[in-house]
């Protein structure tokens, strides 16, 4: 008897509908196979199904059977065709009823019978919602990830058992209610390093302030140990949490990689990831045959951080030039194209030059000038034009480290912790989330230049400003939007209400820009 | 000593499998047809067409049914077999027009009975 099961197909950050049919013969020689374009994780599937039904108390029949996904010309990979296979078999045998109305049937099973964590679930939940398939069975572990859909009916199934029962009426699966984005926890985790523990760089953390209000792009460099690394991890601290859109757009991404841990549903944190100097291209960017997001994908909204910039291949940097200014990334093979949301905020650290102590006031540097060229030149004139933010961050002075252990009791007001910072930036990022309502866009630093003319209030002085900076400087165009940028998210971070762009905001942006050292 | 046994019960299956397939009107034409592949267990023949036969005998299913021993690597090499008799007996070859590949399993219980013949027509794979 043949009959046919619905469950999905992921393609980039989209899912496809896939039928599964399943046939078993009554007459002909016994065997088991899978067609429709399967790759190996769907051929052992055979294996799975097949011990996964045996100890849920089947018989399973020694009988020709053919399973099909159609449409065949789709490659398919992935575990999550086990549940599907095995309700396709048992439906076939007249052992479950399969709902009459469409259902998604999703997951992969263990051998037990038990059904396992899968990965993109999310996607199945949107896909199903956008077709109009009102149930889902998924894996427990993964149900939560389809209850932040609100108006599908997510089924969480813990084993094959339990399914077959449900489906003939014997037993219940309740299903899940419908999660809200509100009633998630949003409040403060701490990090590994919080900002009153970082001695001085006092203006090293006003511009990681900034950064993180408006979502800007920041490079620091600075001799070993001043405290680069340990800013950039402290960062992580005073992110906000993301808003609901943000949060279904990170999601997406890390539900499709297998990033969301079991038994989560939406993600809230704001992703904070970093990548070692040999990380792959394709790690990076992104890509495989079938393509699959990399680093800066999944810090969508969140912030990359590159330590030991210089020290990455220049291929891979130049490569970061597209998605740093467009927030997305595409990415073509045979398969196809998908594109993927890349809108990060950068943090980029690297050393003055190979020793790292070029322009130290007390450590003579021992580099050879063609050895120091050598090192900046890395870092290309188009990708630095893309960071906004560039920022000394001198060795610290040993007065200050010695003093700051015993006056801490007394000094302890005055430096401000990570948590005092995170409510600027959180109450910056709501103005901006005010300012852009509806355009999918979060950040100052992600406003495209027609934006900027609606948005930015600018005064006259600062107009001035501007012009002779660029006359000064010789700065490129792109630059000089990118400090209008900055100097509305320091806008925003003052106190005054206005929110309008003053000469003041204007220079602090410079000082950011101009780089005198190198 | 194991491989006495199994040639034992190698002969014993396709006794059974001969008697059962003479019953629904075959021809046996050979038995134990030697290549330097190994050996075709029987070749008989039915309306016009030579068939090649895999025989297939289990005492007790404690270590699985006849049919799971009969794989891929197993149909073709009945397959390359066919092929090398064919070339071996041309004259065979101008009789008959049409081959295909069967398996016969035989289930037999502990006491020593048959508990099952199943006959599978034309396989492939």
């Amino acid at each position: 008897m043949l009959t046919k099961v619905l469950s999905a197909a992921h393609f980039g950050l989209e899912a496809t509908p896939i039928e599964v049919e399943v046939n078993v013969f009554k007459k002909g020689f016994p065997g088991f196979s899978i067609i429709g374009l399967p790759n190996k994780s769907i051929e052992e599937a055979k294996e799975r199904v097949k011990t996964a039904l045996i100890n849920s108390g089947i018989d399973f029949p020694n009988l020709k059977i053919i399973v099909n996904l159609a449409p065949a010309d789709i490659p398919k990979e992935g575990s999550l065709y086990d549940l599907p296979i095995a309700i396709g078999i048992l439906a076939s045998m007249e052992l479950v009823k399969i709902p009459e109305e469409k259902s998604f049937f999703y997951g992969e099973l263990s051998l037990d019978g038990g059904l396992r964590h899968t990965k993109g679930v999310f996607l199945l939940a949107l896909a199903a919602k956008s077709l109009g398939i009102k149930n889902l069975f998924v894996p427990k572990d993964s149900a939560n990830e389809a209850s932040v859909i609100g108006g599908i009916n997510a089924y969480p199934v813990s084993s094959l058992s339990e399914l077959i029962g449900f489906l003939n009426g014997v037993s219940e699966i309740k299903k899940l209610s419908h999660t809200v984005h509100g009633s998630l926890s949003t409040g403060y985790e701490a990090v590994e390093f919080d900002f009153s523990e970082i001695i001085g760089q006092e203006s090293a953390k006003r511009a990681m302030t900034i950064a993180a209000a408006g979502g800007h792009n920041i490079f620091m460099q600075g001799p070993p140990g001043a405290g680069k690394t340990m800013l950039a991890r402290a960062t992580a601290g005073i992110l906000p949490p993301l808003n609901e859109e943000e949060s279904l757009e990170v999601t997406k991404i890390y539900s499709l990689t297998g990033n969301i841990p079991p038994g989560e549903g939406l993600i809230t944190q704001r992703p904070f990831r970093t990548a070692h100097h040999t990380t792959s291209r394709i790690g990076l960017i992104g890509g495989g045959s079938d393509p699959h997001p990399g680093e800066i994908s999944l810090s969508h909204n969140g912030v990359l951080f590159l330590d030991e910039f210089p020290e990455f291949p220049r291929s891979t940097l130049e490569a970061l030039r597209q998605p740093l200014e467009d927030g997305k990334v595409s990415i073509t093979r045979i398969a196809g194209s998908v594109t993927f949301p890349a809108s990060f905020m950068l943090i980029a650290a690297s050393n003055p030059c190979p020793c790292g102590y070029l322009g130290d006031p007390k450590k003579e540097c021992k580099c050879t000038p063609r050895m120091i060229m050598k090192y900046q030149a890395k870092l290309s004139g188009p990708l630095m034009d893309r960071i906004d933010l560039h920022i000394n961050v001198p060795a610290v002075d040993i007065e200050k480290l010695i003093a700051s252990p015993t006056s801490s009791k007394t000094s302890r007001g005055a430096v401000a912790n990570s948590r005092q910072i995170r409510e600027q930036v959180i109450n910056a990022r709501k103005i901006q989330n005010k300012r852009f309502k509806g355009l999918k866009i979060y950040t100052n630093a992600s406003m495209k230049n027609k934006h900027i003319g609606k948005f930015c209030d600018i005064d006259k002085g600062s107009l001035l400003l501007l012009k002779q900076a660029v006359n000064t400087y010789n700065l490129s165009a792109r630059t000089y939007f990118r400090l209008i940028k900055v100097s509305q998210t320091i806008a925003d971070l003052s106190p005054e209400r206005s929110r309008r762009i003053l000469p003041n905001h204007v220079a602090e942006a410079l000082q950011y820009r101009i780089r005198t050292n190198s | 000593m194991a491989k006495k046994f199994n040639r034992k019960i190698g002969k014993e299956g396709e006794e059974i499998a001969a008697k059962f397939l003479l019953g629904k009107g075959y021809k046996i034409l050979e038995r134990n047809y030697y290549t330097k592949f190994g050996e075709i267990d029987l070749i008989a023949s039915k309306n016009n067409v030579l068939t090649f036969i895999e025989v297939k005998l289990k005492h007790g299913d404690d270590f699985g049914i006849p049919e799971e021993m009969i794989g891929y690597s197993k149909l073709s090499q009945v397959q390359r077999m066919a092929e090398f008799y064919l070339m071996d007996k041309p004259k065979m070859a101008a009789i008959y027009k049409a081959y295909s590949i069967d398996a016969v399993c035989i289930m037999v219980g502990e006491d020593g009975e048959v508990e099952r013949i199943s006959h599978y027509e034309n396989l492939t794979f």
